[in-house]
């Protein structure tokens, strides 16, 4: 596949104009338009309200947990694409028509951008957030 | 929409090409041919078509010429030229309906895109684009296929595959896309081993600059090197929280410990710039400590890292910390200013003492703090100016910090029962040598009080309790007359190995000490001697009880088996021998103080060898009979006693017979 080959060489060289010149240049901003369409606008938003967090447990694993526009809170995995808003099982899940939502890249891009929260958190902690999920799902 | 924010700027971009793609393709229907204008015009050859996610991916040949200036015949594929890889927006793709085979002309502004792993490039951006009808029979082939609909593979894409943003031998961030869980690296506080395990990253010397950069991509791995002043604990005001910013609490629970440790062992620390940061590392389980960190620590450089910023504090709301920060002021070696070439005429010790310092924290779980244990103690490191106690009974400011080494004679415990066991106050009786050479108007005894937030490690408290003992105190306060150790100020029980000693005596007092005598000058709360005669005594006061003679207990109980004896349940034993205690309030007519009333409340004990019950209770009713009788007129030889009150209407000084440690 290539889409995501090129989605990742697009976030890579937005962190490093980022890290090279604090900023990122126009035809990167465009680019996000051309591969993420319409998820493009709202996840920069995201990232503007520093809306994203990392969260960090003490054996190392990773969680991300990024506050929607609604005040809702949804969580996005690090160690592969899912995110527990409805747009992602809606737009990627069922209907294979986006590569992310607009969440997911939010994370990435804070990533890219230093504007991740960073939040350290018992590994119990972590636990409970994740089962949180599987409970409102089941 | 953040004004000024990126989704703004992304938005404003976007209109203006939305309206230029569609001013574009108005011009290509209304101009029905293909533009002059060539100059960076990709051409490109359809091989193969299929979509990912609704982006339209063509795998095309890139030509070099217009295959229009070309004959059908010589239009063949030509296996040298160029493999790209267009994609194609879902919109632009309905626009072109293209198929293999087809000529796409791609106007400018495309973008060209390279991989890493491959060597095809890929072409974004391609809204300006437009197929190249060769020929008639083209057109006519293009209408027919217009109202079939060509089936295009549809690739599904992993979810798995997450996208690594680092450079491949950044081996700093863990977002691997297989699955990895390092554990976190360890704390280096023994500073056992010089490894540095984050990545080799520039030392900085600059308190201000990591603090400024904080937030910025990168700043985590930035190292502060500084010089550690002072280690001291604090009580932990509460457990740890979790991080909220603004009003977004990000977290549903609130992280709470399960044992709870009550102090957090905190350093001092000073950069090459002189700027000061008060630094809580983790909380001790055992007080024990602070005298091995103090040692071993003080006055040696360390490297911060991945320090969280708690709060930034002003002079006037952190008096006490302040006040410590001024003892160490100005530096003792010159030190570098901001902004200028460091050449050592510019460095300076003639700055003005700091208004604001940084509490910082470390991120749980993180390396923070290496302390070069090995190194030679720096230049800028300024121990304890140690000074005798004279000396500082003399000192004309207030909140001043001070040093001195005593021999603590007697401790009172605040018995205040509305006031919590570990809130309460400690008063120490102290004196020196420079004290106990007979000067007038000086003090021979110094009370000093240790408020609770002043942390005691179970060593001194024990070795308090126990007798009476040398003790170092390092940056009690002084101030209004009053000595008081105060949070941040240590008390030792070793002499400290480097002391700035202006003449700071520092030898053990050998003979046996002497209190102030009771005079008019005596105040409250003090300790002093004192000799008299007996003139009266209160009789209602007199009272004697048995009293353990293993541990002092005095609720001894009737034994249960045999009525006749005592019993101590602190002991579980009987108690065959008891100590009768006894005391009593007597007036005494001291020639000191000749015109009070002086009350003093005497003890007396004896041992009881029979401890038969019948011969206990006549043994107290005879003692306590006696007592009345025999006492008055008694000379008093020099008791040490501890005043409770002085008051001048009535005149009249109420005291307590004390047993010094």
């Amino acid at each position: 596949s290539t889409l995501p080959a090129v989605a990742e060489e697009l976030l890579r060289e937005i962190k490093k104009a980022f890290q090279d010149t604090s900023q990122v240049p126009d035809d990167l901003l465009l680019g996000l338009k051309f591969i993420f369409g319409p998820s493009a606008v709202p996840a920069l938003d995201l990232v503007d309200q520093r809306s994203v967090t990392r969260l960090r447990s003490p054996s190392g694993r990773i969680l991300y947990q990024v506050l929607g526009s609604s005040g809702k809170l949804y969580t996005c995995y690090s160690s592969c694409h899912f995110c527990t808003c409805p747009a992602f099982g809606f737009s990627v899940l069922q209907k294979n028509e986006s590569l992310l939502c607009k969440h997911i890249l939010a994370v990435y891009l804070s990533q890219a951008l230093g504007a991740c929260q960073e939040l350290a958190v018992s590994e119990e902690q972590l636990t409970n957030i994740l089962l949180a999920e599987e409970e409102e799902e089941g | 929409l953040c004004r000024g924010g990126l989704a703004e700027r992304l938005c404003r971009l976007q209109n203006r090409e939305r309206s230029a793609i569609s001013f574009w393709r108005h011009q290509c229907i209304s101009d029905d041919k293909i533009p002059s204008d060539k100059s960076g015009v990709l051409i490109v050859k359809i091989l193969e078509i299929f979509e990912e996610c609704t982006i339209q991916v063509a795998i095309c040949q890139q030509l070099e010429q217009s295959p229009v200036t070309l004959s059908p015949e010589d239009a063949v594929i030509n296996a040298e030229e160029p493999i790209l890889k267009v994609l194609f927006t879902r919109e632009t793709a309905a626009h072109l309906r293209s198929r293999p085979q087809d000529v796409i002309y791609i106007y400018p502004p495309w973008q060209k895109l390279l991989l890493q792993n491959s060597d095809v490039p890929v072409i974004m951006h391609t809204y300006f684009s437009q197929k190249v009808l060769i020929s008639e029979y083209s057109e006519a082939r293009e209408k027919t296929y217009g109202l079939t609909k060509m089936l295009i593979r549809k690739n599904i894409i992993s979810l798995a595959q997450t996208f690594r943003l680092d450079d491949l031998d950044d081996k700093l961030h863990q977002e691997s896309s297989d699955n990895q869980v390092p554990c976190a690296p360890q704390t280096h506080n023994k500073g056992d081993s010089k490894r540095h395990p984050l990545a080799l990253s520039v030392v900085n010397d600059s308190l201000l600059e990591m603090v400024e950069s904080q937030g910025a991509v990168g700043w985590r791995e930035v190292q502060v090197r500084v010089v550690i002043q002072r280690v001291y604990c604090l009580p932990a005001r509460e457990g740890c929280r979790s991080h909220t910013q603004g009003n977004k609490p990000l977290c549903a629970t609130p992280v709470t410990n399960s044992d709870p440790p009550h102090v957090r062992l905190c350093l001092l620390v000073q950069d090459a710039y002189g700027m000061f940061s008060e630094v809580q590392l983790q909380s001790l389980s055992s007080t024990d400590d602070i005298e091995q960190y103090c040692r071993r620590w003080e006055g040696k450089s360390c490297c911060l890292a991945g320090m969280k910023i708690l709060q930034r504090t002003t002079r006037g709301r952190a008096l006490g910390l302040f006040s410590l920060i001024d003892s160490l002021w100005p530096p003792v070696v010159p030190v570098k200013v901001p902004g200028q070439s460091q050449d050592s005429e510019r460095m300076t010790t003639n700055l003005p003492p700091p208004s604001f310092c940084y509490i910082l924290t470390v991120q749980s779980g993180e390396i923070h703090v290496e302390v070069d244990e090995e190194e030679q103690i720096s230049n800028l490191y300024q121990p304890p100016a140690v000074h005798g106690l004279k000396e500082i009974l003399r000192i004309n400011g207030c909140n001043e910090r001070c040093s001195f080494w005593a021999q603590v004679l007697y401790r009172r415990l605040q018995t205040k029962h509305s006031v919590p066991i570990d809130q309460r106050e400690v008063l120490l009786f102290v004196t020196d040598s420079t004290l106990q050479n007979v000067v007038p108007g000086i003090p021979k005894v110094v009370a000093v009080s240790v408020i609770a937030s002043c942390v005691l490690s179970m060593e001194i408290t024990e070795a308090l309790s126990a007798g009476s003992r040398h003790v170092f105190f390092k940056d009690a306060l002084w101030g209004n007359g009053r000595i008081i150790c105060v949070e941040r100020t240590v008390l030792l029980l070793q002499k400290p190995l480097l002391c700035s000693a202006a003449g700071a005596d520092l030898s053990e007092l050998t003979g046996p000490v002497r209190l102030d005598e009771l005079d008019s000058t005596t105040q409250a709360n003090s300790i002093c001697a004192l000799r008299g005669t007996v003139v009266g005594v209160n009789e209602s006061t007199a009272f004697s009880w048995p009293t353990c003679n293993r541990c002092g207990n005095g609720k001894l109980e009737l034994c249960p088996q045999d009525r006749e004896s005592l019993y101590c349940n602190q002991c579980s034993e009987v108690v065959t021998t008891p100590v009768l205690k006894m005391q009593l309030e007597v007036f005494l007519s001291c020639p000191s103080r000749s015109q009070s009333t002086i009350k003093v409340k005497v003890w007396h004990e004896i041992s009881v060898v029979v401890s038969a019950l019948f011969v206990l209770l006549t043994m107290l009713l005879f003692l306590q009979t006696y007592e009345v009788q025999s006492v008055l007129g008694k000379e008093v030889g020099l008791l040490n006693c501890y005043v409770h009150s002085v008051t001048s209407h009535p005149d009249c000084v109420v005291l307590e017979e004390i047993v010094l440690l």
